[in-house]
């Protein structure tokens, strides 16, 4: 890269009309003015404001939407709980040791039992699906509960002093002792339900019990059997039922249902 | 400012921080993840595409069709991608989807096409709309329908054969499949439909399918309806059948005259009939049609290509992302368990 | 025209040279190394782009005709359009590109290029990879990712020609004479270090070690919006820093701002990638992060347009004289637009409506002709007078070129915005049928065709002019081309 001066360098190629003499610069080159400088004017107040506003809309809009910077938050306002599953790097299974029965039992619910009888937990009259939320059955003992969702159930059976006939629910024994202990847990303890939880061993000896009965239930056999919990398991936090409360199909309904969605919805942006 | 070296940090570091944010990070983040099963390790979704599929997807990069058609779908809060139905069903259209996607959707594709722009709809669940086999299958009962030669899709999808007579669907007296609002096609299709189609349609779970023509195995050769004398679309096969995806690509015009999308006739060859029309040879009318002893058949891209498209669905619940709530249809016993 | 009244330097006489005429020398011995690999660059580049703007045509015809000339393989629209793109990206964006900060490296260095026929040879290779790819994705082996759909056999000549290239160009920077480096240097110098790393990175985690599904579609746009801002216009702002000032013969009104605007710019845009993928299906943050950092791109981008603001304040004027001037402010002027676009568009309430829409092809656009192309046809302007010793023929041919590409991508603009919007707006509906929204937008695409007519316009009449000057059928002249002929007020300076 040698400066400029002593010996006029040959050129190649394309030379138009300029001569062999450097020294004679062409017009364009005579005519500019002086390569470009730079003046050092301070910075403007009203700059810096737009820096400020910049900042400051970018940098909430980066707080409030970033789902905890999390690589499992899809949605920017949500918070991940653990209940909501999948982290990376396995499908449930690595995540179920860490869920709550109630949370895993929500699973269970969600895959399963939300179909007909709602996320809410609310049942459909007109399908003929009762509701387990305030349930005399799912705060009772834990005992009818189970049997229902272990065998499945025929025929009519009032709930909340309504009756339903037209629907009939399948046994659910097939899903393992664990899942039907978590899925009882759960329903027994959402919606303002009150029922205690479930373990699987109360499950696991049910299934002892019943595996000479190999049809559903009908409502008549629930009433037949005890309304009280499964021997055997722990019985934590959830209070007892209420005496008397079972004894009435009639009651009227205990508590209000909160509805439950699977996710937080997100406010939008 | 001097100094070259500062100069030449500073530079390489601002990229470097923007690497390491928005693709490394996720990378770690996101980067490595597992298909979903339950608990017995069965159901394992999603699942690497099968070889016709696989092939497929590079015939689609090559044709670029991601450039009018996304993959993705929108969670509710953000778009109405969701709960958008199919233009070209009928009635009952399915919708778009069941649910947003998620990045587990797309751990097996390669390229992953999301999609940038939307020309044409969507496609992620384009396979699960398809119409499926019904498992209880009356017999076509239709008023004259001729035996016409049937286009059934060629049987190496990877995905379940969807069945083709689209007897009802066609029955749309000179209707256009599409634009028109879904309202407008239910009563057209039960006008001359048998009644074995409403009971199919009332058997249906609403949002599957579209109300699904009944063929199976045991009724007789598939066949269209029959074609009126003026032109019309009532010989067309069942929306987003294979056969369908075939004339749609051969001559999207011929379906939906509102189309927009080119056609790939070079994906597909014209050759003389031999001794009775293939199985597969698509099924056109007036100046389409290829003329006396000739048929129009999918070259094996094509094939590939509709594999792909069958091959489209992600319907399977996520656990990280919420499904729509599954409306109950008909009684849960019946029904095979939801658990999926 | 009254040249006596122009200020001009008159030649002087071999023996009487002062410190101004030996720098003029030194310019003119730089402006002869650097011409065969410059004016090769432009050549190149110009035949790409009038390449790039029939298939543009195509393109724009066959979406609103889609019958048109479609039983072809090789015509098919979903070919034609990444064909288009990538022809304009890396045959004409970027060879023009690079060929004006060979040129301005050079200068503001100043130092002589040697052996330019290294730089020649890199430009070879490069055109023979933009060769390669284009027929490869004509062909049907295109990739499959945004704005990088040429397959391996093409890139990988791209990237061994920008080596060469680039080593040559960092080469003259490493071995430049005075102390300062100005503020174009840091631009180029960025986008010449920024290329290989962001191409590389987007061809490693692509294709070599490929990264799993989602993140396929991250790198993808974070390896496009990073061209399109770190190497497309980290060029064009430094050919505009270079060319206002040098125009009008005064100093850039703050360095502070200029450093600023450089910073800021280098760590907010190349975070934007995710803009294009709003609400999909990705971890919240990272979309959120693309989000805030367009809205802190306002800092650099109100920092630059006010430098180029205070620089140009009272030599607006000038713009009627001076080809440079106009197609450079009109660029720097469009940079705004473009920015304020893509923060409003990348905002999830908007995102919503425009995010499949023909919007997101307005800003690209914007970004990339109204932006980029229009200040390096400035440059050009400016350049190919020095390399080839003599003037633009044509004023009228220049004025043509102007208002043509002025109302060509003006118009573009708005039908693509307008469609978008309407397009979008009926998507949202789902009452509607999804083929309403295509509908709707037809008419704004005709709109489109008709303006990349316009276009067409202007690309060949600007080809035709520049090949006039290959030929050396330039005027021979020691007076620019003026755009109008120049009456000046006593005093008043007048460009170039």
């Amino acid at each position: 890269m040698n400066p400029s001066g002593s010996v006029p360098r040959r050129r190649q190629g394309m030379d138009y009309g300029e001569s062999e003499d450097v020294q004679k610069v062409h017009a364009a080159i005579q005519r500019e003015k002086q390569e470009p400088r730079v003046g050092l004017e301070p910075l403007s107040l009203w700059l810096i404001g737009i820096y400020a506003l910049a900042i400051f809309f970018g940098g909430a809009y980066l707080g409030r939407f970033s789902g905890s910077f999390s690589g499992d938050s899809l949605d920017p306002g949500t918070v991940p709980t653990k209940s909501h599953g999948a982290g990376p790097g396995g499908g449930g299974q690595q995540q179920t040791a860490e869920l709550s029965p109630a949370e895993r039992g929500k699973k269970v619910f969600m895959a399963n039992c939300a179909v007909c009888h709602q996320a809410s937990g609310l049942g459909s009259q007109s399908q003929g699906y009762p509701p387990l939320a305030g349930s005399e059955i799912t705060n009772g003992g834990s005992r009818r509960a189970a049997m229902v969702v272990m065998k499945g159930l025929q025929g009519p059976i009032t709930v909340k002093g309504q009756k339903f006939g037209s629907a009939v629910m399948q046994p659910w024994e097939s899903l393992g002792d664990q899942k039907v202990a978590d899925v009882l847990t759960y329903e027994r303890q959402e919606w303002g339900n009150h029922g205690s939880p479930v373990t699987k061993e109360q499950i696991a000896a049910l299934r002892k019990e019943l595996a000479s009965h190999p049809g559903s239930f009908v409502e008549a056999d629930l009433h037949a059997a005890p309304d009280e919990d499964l021997p055997g398991g722990e019985q934590q936090g959830a209070a007892p039922p209420k005496p008397g409360e079972q004894a009435k199909p009639g009651a009227p309904p205990q508590g209000s249902p909160p509805p439950s969605t699977p996710g937080a919805q997100p406010p939008k942006p | 400012m001097k100094g070259f070296t500062p100069l030449v940090l500073g530079i390489l570091a601002t990229l470097a921080f923007s690497w390491l944010g928005l693709a490394y990070i996720p990378d770690l983040q996101i980067g490595h993840l597992d298909p979903q099963s339950d608990e017995e390790g069965t159901d394992i979704y999603p699942m690497p595409k099968s070889g016709m599929a696989e092939r497929g997807r590079g015939v689609y990069v090559a044709n670029g069709c991601f450039y009018c058609h996304s993959e993705q779908l929108r969670p509710d809060y953000a778009a109405s991608d969701i709960e958008r139905p199919r233009d070209a069903a009928p009635s009952a259209p399915p919708k778009w989807g069941d649910r947003r996607s998620a990045p587990r959707d797309y751990i097996f594709d390669r390229p992953a096409l999301l999609g940038k722009m939307r020309m044409g709809p969507d496609l992620a669940n384009i396979g699960k709309a398809a119409p499926a086999e019904e498992e209880a299958a009356p017999a076509q009962a239709s008023p004259g329908p001729p035996a016409a030669p049937a286009a059934s899709p060629p049987a190496s999808n990877a995905s379940p054969p969807p069945a083709n007579a689209g007897a009802q669907q066609n029955a749309k007296p000179a209707a256009r499949p599409s634009p028109q609002t879904p309202a407008a096609a239910p009563p057209a299709a039960n006008a001359s439909a048998s009644p074995a189609n409403v009971a199919a349609q009332q058997g249906a779970k609403p949002g599957a399918q579209p109300p699904a023509p009944p063929a199976s195995a045991g009724s007789p050769p598939q066949t269209a309806a029959a074609p009126s004398p003026a032109a019309s679309p009532s010989d067309s096969p069942a929306a987003y059948s294979a056969a369908w995806h075939h004339q749609h690509l051969y001559a999207p015009r011929s379906l939906n005259l509102d189309s927009d999308m080119p056609a790939y006739k070079f994906l597909y060859e014209k050759r003389r009939v031999g001794g009775e029309q293939s199985a597969d040879a698509i099924k056109l009318r007036g100046e389409r049609a290829p003329g006396e002893g000739w048929e129009i058949v999918p070259t094996y891209d094509a094939k590939c290509l509709v594999a792909y498209l069958m091959s489209l669905n992600q319907s399977h619940p996520l656990n990280e992302v919420k499904s729509a709530a599954a409306a109950p249809a008909g009684s849960p016993a019946a029904a095979k368990p939801a658990a999926k | 025209m009254n040249p006596t009244e122009i200020p001009l330097k008159s030649p002087g006489s071999v023996t009487d040279l002062s410190i101004g005429d030996v720098e003029q020398v030194e310019r003119a011995l730089i402006d002869a190394s650097t011409r065969v690999p410059v004016l090769m660059f432009y050549a190149s580049a110009v035949v790409w782009l009038l390449l790039g703007t029939l298939l543009a045509g195509f393109t724009s015809f066959k979406l609103h005709s889609p019958d048109l000339l479609s039983n072809v393989a090789v015509l098919t629209w979903g070919r034609i359009r990444p064909a288009h793109l990538n022809v304009m990206l890396y045959g004409w964006a970027s060879m023009v590109g690079m060929g004006t900060a060979i040129w301005l490296m050079a200068r503001l260095c100043r130092t002589t290029l040697r052996h330019p026929l290294v730089l020649v040879t890199g430009g070879a290779f490069w055109n023979l990879g933009v060769l390669l790819g284009v027929i490869g994705i004509l062909a049907g082996d295109s990739t499959g990712y945004h704005w990088l759909e040429f397959p391996s056999y093409a890139a990988v000549v791209l990237f061994v020609a920008y080596s060469i290239i680039a080593s040559w160009a960092v080469l003259m920077f490493r071995f430049r004479r005075g102390d300062p480096i100005y503020i174009t240097q840091w631009y180029l110098l960025a986008a010449f270090l920024w290329f290989p790393w962001m191409y590389l990175a987007a061809q490693t985690m692509l294709f070599i070690v490929p990264v799993q599904g989602v993140l396929q579609a991250a790198v993808n746009w974070w390896y496009a919006n990073n061209l399109l801002f770190l190497w497309f216009g980290s060029l064009a702002l430094g050919t505009a820093y270079y060319m206002i000032p040098k125009v009008i013969g005064r100093p850039v009104y703050s360095y502070h701002l200029a450093a600023i605007g450089f910073w800021t710019y280098a760590f907010f845009a190349s975070w934007t990638g995710m803009q294009r993928l709003v609400d999909g299906p990705f971890p919240a943050w990272m979309i959120t992060a693309s989000i805030a950092a367009m809205i802190l791109c306002i800092i650099p981008v109100a920092t630059v347009g006010l430098n180029h603001h205070m620089t140009m304040r009272g030599y607006f004027p000038l713009m009627r004289y001076s080809p440079t001037l106009r197609f450079t402010v009109f660029g720097a002027m469009s940079y705004t637009a473009f920015s304020l676009l893509g923060v409003v568009i990348s905002l999830r309430s908007f995102a919503r409506y425009l995010q499949f829409s023909e919007v997101s092809s307005a800003y690209s656009h914007l970004g990339l002709y109204a932006f980029f192309s229009m200040i390096m046809f400035g440059a050009m302007y400016y350049i190919v007078p020095r390399l080839v010793g003599r003037e633009w023929r044509f004023a009228s041919l220049i004025k043509i070129h102007f208002w043509a590409s002025v109302y060509g991508i003006g118009l573009m603009t708005l039908m693509l915005i307008a469609g978008g919007m309407v397009q979008g707006l009926n998507m949202d509906n789902p009452t509607l049928p999804f083929t309403e929204s295509t509908q709707s937008v037809l008419p704004y695409l005709r709109g489109r065709s008709l303006s990349g007519i316009l276009m067409t316009v202007a690309h060949f009449v600007f080809a035709y002019h520049f090949l006039l000057m290959l030929l050396g059928l330039g005027r021979t002249a020691s007076v620019p081309t003026f755009l109008n002929p120049v009456n000046p007020e006593p005093g008043e300076m007048v460009a170039h």
